[in-house]
């Protein structure tokens, strides 16, 4: 039997190890609720406010550079956009159909392309060994989203060029052109919001309670970025009403996760701080306000080309503020020791 | 003082309570106790209370010093010191030692293991003079060199600084940085006409004709130095084999692991190098004055291509051979004052017993009783701790089992036990007959062999300069008047009265209000010569840095990680500041005194740089063995760096030294001290 | 002559005894850092940067007591902490001060967080069930750093890998114990096989808190101790609050919770994708 004096895991306050004793007492049979203690941790530290080591941050910051924001925006962009243009497939018996939405589709598609392209050269850019790209092609490990995320993008960008080449082409090419794009459609869904679950899925605190609003999160903010484009660069009145959906949607949801992931995250409040305080405070702010004022401008009744360009503009900036702002704000908790501290004592 | 009134108070409770029959307790001290003008008597100081507590001569006991350097016990017994020859054999003294039977008269002890200093001297001699050595010529006794006087570090750096030595040799030191007042000591290297220096690394003595903080100031320019500099790169420990002699006295060799880089050679090579091409030099002389040189032995074996004196053959010499067949001595007790035995240092005799390097035994300790004596070679004889007759109690039984550690046994009538006894057939019932002489004259019941009463002396008539019991000395300059005398110092300490190197007032003085100590911390070794060249150890520990309390830091307006000015009348430096509740300020008399404390391996050279504290010193030593006083000065500190000016004299007031308060009217007459260096007229320092 | 082997004697025999059988390679390797007996003499920092070669991380004065180093990272792979506090420890009487030290490390943990999160499965669990990144396969990708919920690992931007602490993964395929250990003069760092470490930190606790070093404790001994890491190979004990050393008090390697991300991950995709067929559907009923 151990001898050591250790506070077990789960205790009823008995001091009683029951694999080697029998509860037979008087009072054995009173309930007591377990409560989870810090284990193995003395009583007397459990009380005391935390200290920090001289100030010195527990954890490290994250070595990426704005390459991986970048890539969360043009990422995230891609696969919305992969997955606007497979519903479009869908919806409309392919891109033959109609001349306006057959090219919104391509449009989608090769919005795909060039996203999801642009991507993996910020990411390949952002390695500290760029030549070694490939090796995240060897292993296929599912506790990794950064594994399963270049697996993903490994899966979305082949996809989308294929299907950009191939859809408008005649006999077996547009088949498998048409296949393809269903296939990047399924591929984008995972690209434009697997990176919420690689946020989320890291040791810093700010996103340890807020790990299921991620993905939802920069799902959202991807539709509103693929959207937001659209409406940059694009004219015709039916492809006009499928992105103001689109975008109404992941706007809305956007500044709801949004407002959700902070909300969870300052559940201790000392963790929220980069949410409110600093750079990065504004930065994620300024986030919401773009992205609000985005969904204002594009319900207004006034359908000018203008506002919806303004719309579009905000939306994509709002988009990309957010992302920065998540890339800095992951920083600035991984710097605050008192966030971890704060946080695991909470719980 | 500070540090030895604890033994006699807190710290010694604790020593008490642990020692008796079953338990005995050690002194460990860092080196730092030494570097007082009171610093032998501080040593004193714990061998009484040791000697009260009956802690010499039984395991656990005894007092250890904790020193910074491999081989520093082996840099007295094999010395580097002036006073003294192998074995610590006394230099003879000019006038006095006229010829090798005043010599061995004045120094043998009618009784105790001095009684047989003729054999040790004459054996010495034997092994450096060879066949030109003999009983005619009183053994070539006259080729010693002979002191004149005070040749100690400090003496003839002050002679440097004046112009009267020419040459120096500097080898594996750093003395600028790593002795007090490094000012004075550059001021003694400007002055020579040439300077030879052997070390790993560029240190600052041999770089200071170019980077000093005189030279840095505009003071000095490289273009006024005459001095001719030579350095050597030394080979490294592993790069050569040799003997470490550490503070136990324990030998142990080193084996050379790879060949030393380029023209990198050991100070083994260098020496013996040097001896031969003077030999060469000088050969077919005539002059009665070269003869020390050319009778001089100087037959090591050579090995490998590049002619490399073998260590052994060294150490051959060293433990003794019999002149005839050059056979190895086992021990002391077998040399003779005939001629027929020669040996290097007669106390390391028997370490190439059988012609067996016994400092390269490498017994595991797994493999034989806790005290491992066939660990290695330990002096005299192998005996691990000496005096250890005073483990048994007079009647041979040890005190305790649990402490026994040699004892007497009465069947086979001789003394044995884990280590090897002192006296092996002697029996505790042994009582000298009147007229006994030597090592006879030892009774059985009295441990301390080599004293000449074979007891421990709580009061010592003889063998210290200053006085034959301690007592509490203020440091040259202090905070505080004496509490217990109206004597202020040690009345015998040494001085050096020079213009170029100024004292502070014995006490109070109002520009210098706080005390200064210096230690070592674990990254850098000493100088830094060793240390702040490699990066490894360097990021460890930066930059000099000075540790305060946060009283001081509050009252002078020092912040923790900023920088602070220290300031002495010899100079000023700059370091980091680091508050610490480590340090702690002082209550006496109602009156609170503060303590900076700094590292000191910083200077100017190598990967990490900084100030030197030494720099601050001055010159004053014990008068025992001369050793600085380092560890206890009065200094000023205030906040922000030191400012670089072309004057650097140290923007301090001029005040009178009032010298007189250190020492009564008695002590200020002990003028012709052989211990005081007086200044002559117009022959002015700075 | 037993009794008057010192405990260290004891012990050095013991660990010399286990080491023997380190031929027994499937027993899991660790190590226990006992930090009452730590000096502070940074001999473990050395040893390291010497045996690995690894380059200087900047010379720069922190004023944290004597820490110059501050943090682990990929050119620091132990890390001596320096605290200074203004009370003693549990049955010393020092007039109210005490000096806390630690020797840092990775802590190889039973399920860690960079391995689990590298996306080229360049860190591997060895045959001595330690963690080790293999440089030659490491892209750089930097997932593993912001992975470690001790902020171990770290990249460097001019080498481009990540790097950390090898348990000396090549001494202990020579039968040697690692640079650290065999540096340390105390023995506060003893190596060994992991489940012999945890009796000798039981039994060292018990032996603490005999002499009245009450709040000694350990840190990360086994799952049970340790919950969010199942364990740590490299444990401690420790004589304050986890904060104190810059340890985290709860640490949960970030694949326990992770699996709540990708729920919401799924459910995210399908919404988008719905979200877009919608779109596409409302359009077409309104033409």
């Amino acid at each position: 039997m151990d001898p050591v004096r250790t506070v077990p895991l789960e205790s009823d306050g008995r001091d009683i190890d029951t694999a080697v004793a029998v509860l037979s007492g008087e009072a054995s049979g009173q309930l007591a609720e377990t409560h989870a203690q810090l284990a193995g941790i003395p009583e007397a530290f459990r009380k005391n406010p935390p200290a920090t080591y001289y100030g010195q941050p527990l954890l490290k910051q994250s070595v990426w550079s704005i390459d991986i924001p970048l890539y969360y925006f043009t990422g995230g962009a891609a696969g919305a956009a992969m997955v606007l243009g497979a519903a479009i497939q869908a919806g409309s018996c392919g891109a033959r159909a109609d001349c306006d939405l057959r090219r919104l589709s391509v449009t989608c598609h090769w919005m795909g392309i060039v996203g999801s392209t642009m991507g993996a050269a910020f990411l390949i850019h952002d390695l500290g060994r760029p030549a070694r790209f490939l090796h995240m092609m060897r292993v296929f490990r599912p506790t990794s989203p950064m594994n399963m995320g270049a697996w993903i993008l490994a899966g979305a960008a082949p996809t989308a060029i294929v299907t950009g080449l191939f859809i408008n082409r005649p006999g077996v090419l547009g088949w498998i052109g048409e296949a393809a794009g269903y296939a990047s459609g399924f591929w984008g869904a995972g690209l434009s919001c697997y990176t919420g679950v690689l946020v989320a899925g890291s040791a810093i605190p700010v996103w340890q309670e807020a790990r299921r609003w991620m993905p939802v999160l920069f799902a959202a903010s991807a539709a509103t970025t693929a959207a937001s484009i659209l409406d940059l660069f694009y004219e015709g009145r039916e492809a006009r009403r499928i992105t103001r959906v689109f975008g109404t949607v992941g706007r809305c949801i956007e500044l709801a996760a949004g407002g959700r992931v902070e909300q969870s995250a300052s559940r201790v409040r000392r963790v929220g701080r980069p949410f409110r305080r600093g750079a990065t405070g504004v930065l994620w702010k300024a986030a919401g306000v773009l992205t609000a004022a985005s969904l204002v401008l594009s319900l207004l009744p006034d359908r000018s080309r203008r506002t919806q360009r303004i719309a579009g503009v905000l939306g994509a900036a709002g988009s990309l503020a957010m992302r920065f702002a998540v890339h800095y704000i992951t920083n600035a908790s991984a710097r605050d020791p008192r966030a971890s501290f704060d946080l695991q004592r909470s719980a | 003082m500070r540090r030895s009134a604890r033994p006699l108070s807190g710290r010694g409770g604790g020593a008490c309570r642990n020692s008796g029959r079953d338990r005995t307790s050690a002194f460990c001290y860092a080196v730092g106790w030494t570097q007082h003008t009171t610093g032998v008597q501080y040593i004193r100081t714990a061998a009484i209370i040791q000697l009260l507590l009956g802690n010499i001569g039984r395991p656990g006991g005894g007092i250890m010093a904790l020193r910074g350097h491999a081989s520093i016990q082996g840099s007295t017994d094999i010395p580097t010191l002036y006073n003294l020859l192998p074995g610590y054999l006394p230099m003879p003294r000019a006038g006095y030692d006229k010829d090798l039977a005043a010599y061995n008269d004045s120094h043998a002890e009618k009784s105790g293991w001095w009684g047989e200093f003729p054999k040790y001297s004459v054996s010495l001699l034997k092994a450096w003079y060879g066949a030109a050595a003999h009983s005619g010529n009183g053994y070539c006794f006259d080729y010693l060199p002979a002191m004149t006087g005070d040749h100690s570090h400090l003496s003839w750096v002050a002679d440097m600084a004046d112009g009267k030595l020419k040459g120096y040799f500097v080898m594996s030191e750093n003395p600028v940085v790593g002795t007090a007042y490094g000012g004075l000591h550059r001021k003694g290297l400007r002055r020579l006409e040439w300077l030879v220096v052997r070390d790993l690394n560029l240190i600052e003595t041999a770089d200071f004709w170019r980077a000093a903080p005189e030279i840095e100031r505009g003071e000095i320019r490289p273009e006024d130095i005459p001095t001719g500099v030579f350095f050597f790169p030394a080979a490294a420990h592993t790069e050569k084999d040799g003997s470490f002699t550490n503070t136990q006295r324990l030998l142990q060799w080193h084996h050379k692991a790879i060949d030393p880089p380029g023209d990198c050679r050991s100070e083994l090579d260098f020496i013996f190098q040097l001896g031969r091409r003077l030999k060469e030099l000088y050969a077919g002389s005539t002059a009665g004055k070269d003869r020390p040189l050319l009778d001089m032995t100087w037959d090591y074996r050579l090995s490998g291509p590049r002619e490399e004196v073998d260590a052994e053959s060294v150490l051959h010499e060293i433990n003794g051979y019999a002149v005839s067949d050059r056979h190895p001595i086992n021990g002391f007790v077998d040399l003779k004052d005939d001629g027929s035995t020669a040996c290097g240092c007669w106390i390391y005799c028997g370490s190439y017993k059988d012609g067996v390097n016994q400092t390269a035994r490498r017994k595991p300790h797994w493999e034989q009783n806790w005290v491992a004596s066939e660990w290695a070679w330990s002096w005299p004889h192998n005996r691990r701790i000496l005096y250890n007759r005073a483990s048994a109690d007079p009647e041979g039984r040890p005190w305790s089992e649990r402490k026994a550690y040699v004892w007497w046994d009465e069947q086979q009538q001789k003394w044995t036990g884990h280590d090897e006894p002192d006296f092996v057939e002697k029996p505790p019932s042994y009582r000298p007959p009147p007229g006994a002489r030597g090592k006879e004259a030892i009774s059985g019941v009295d441990p301390f062999v080599i004293q000449t009463d074979g007891k421990g002396w709580i009061f010592a008539p003889k063998g210290l300069h200053d006085a034959p019991l301690p007592t509490h000395y203020e440091p040259q300059e202090s905070v505080i008047r004496n509490p217990l005398y109206p004597q202020q110092c040690n009345p015998l300490r040494m001085e050096w009265r020079r213009k170029d190197n100024p004292y502070h007032q014995p006490f109070d003085d109002p520009r210098f209000p706080h005390v200064l100590t210096t230690y070592r911390v674990t990254e850098h070794h000493t100088a830094g010569g060793m240390s702040r060249w490699l990066s490894w150890l360097s990021e460890l520990q930066p930059e000099a840095f000075c540790e305060i309390s946060p009283e001081l830091a509050e009252q002078v307006g020092l912040k923790n990680g900023g920088w602070a000015t220290i300031r002495s009348a010899r100079a000023e430096i700059e370091a980091r500041v680091l508050v610490t509740n480590r340090i702690r300020s002082l209550k006496i008399n109602g009156r609170t005194i503060h303590q900076i404390g700094m590292p000191y391996h910083w200077a100017g050279n190598g990967l990490v740089r900084g100030d030197s504290a030494n720099e601050l010193m001055s010159f004053v030593a014990d008068p025992n063995v001369s050793i600085m006083e380092t560890k206890a000065l009065t200094v000023d500190i205030e906040p922000g760096r030191r400012l670089r000016r072309i004057s650097g004299r140290p923007r301090i007031p001029q005040l009178p030294g009032r010298e007189e308060d250190r020492d009564l009217p008695r002590a200020r007459q002990r003028k012709g001290s052989s211990w005081e260096y007086e200044l002559e007229q117009g022959k002015e320092g700075h | 002559m037993e009794a008057l082997l010192s405990a260290a004697q004891a012990h050095s025999l013991e660990t010399r005894a286990a080491r023997d059988d380190t031929r027994n390679t499937s027993a899991r390797k660790g190590f226990f850092t006992d930090t009452t007996l730590c000096i502070g003499c940074k001999a473990c920092e050395v040893a390291c940067k010497q045996w690995n070669q690894l380059p200087d991380d900047g010379f720069r004065f922190t004023a944290m007591s004597y820490d110059n180093t501050v943090a682990l990272g990929a050119s620091t792979w132990r890390h001596v902490s320096f605290i200074e506090r203004p009370l003693d420890l549990g049955g010393q009487e020092a007039g109210g001060f005490s000096w806390l030290f630690n020797s840092d490390v990775c802590k190889h943990c039973a399920r860690a967080g960079c391995l689990e999160s590298c996306p080229t499965g360049a860190i591997i669990r060895t045959e001595f069930d330690t963690v080790y990144v293999q440089p030659d396969v490491c892209n750089g990708c930097g997932y593993c750093v912001i992975n470690c919920p001790f902020g171990v690992i770290d990249r460097r931007p001019d080498d481009g890998r990540a790097w950390k602490c090898t348990l000396c993964y090549d001494r202990l395929k020579e039968n040697m114990e690692p640079a650290c250990a065999k540096a340390c003069p105390t023995d506060s760092i003893k190596f060994g096989d992991l489940e012999d470490l945890r009796r000798v930190a039981r039994k060292r606790v018990a032996q603490l808190h005999d002499r009245g070093m009450t709040e000694a404790y350990l840190y990360g001994v086994d799952s049970a101790n340790q919950p969010g890491t199942e364990g740590l190979n490299a444990f401690f004990l420790l004589a304050d609050k986890p904060e104190v050393y810059n340890l985290p008090p709860d640490p949960v390697v970030p694949t326990k919770k992770v699996k709540d991300a990708w729920i919401s991950f799924a459910f995210a995709a399908a919404g988008l994708a719905i979200a877009a067929l919608g779109s596409v559907f409302a359009e077409r009923s309104v033409r």
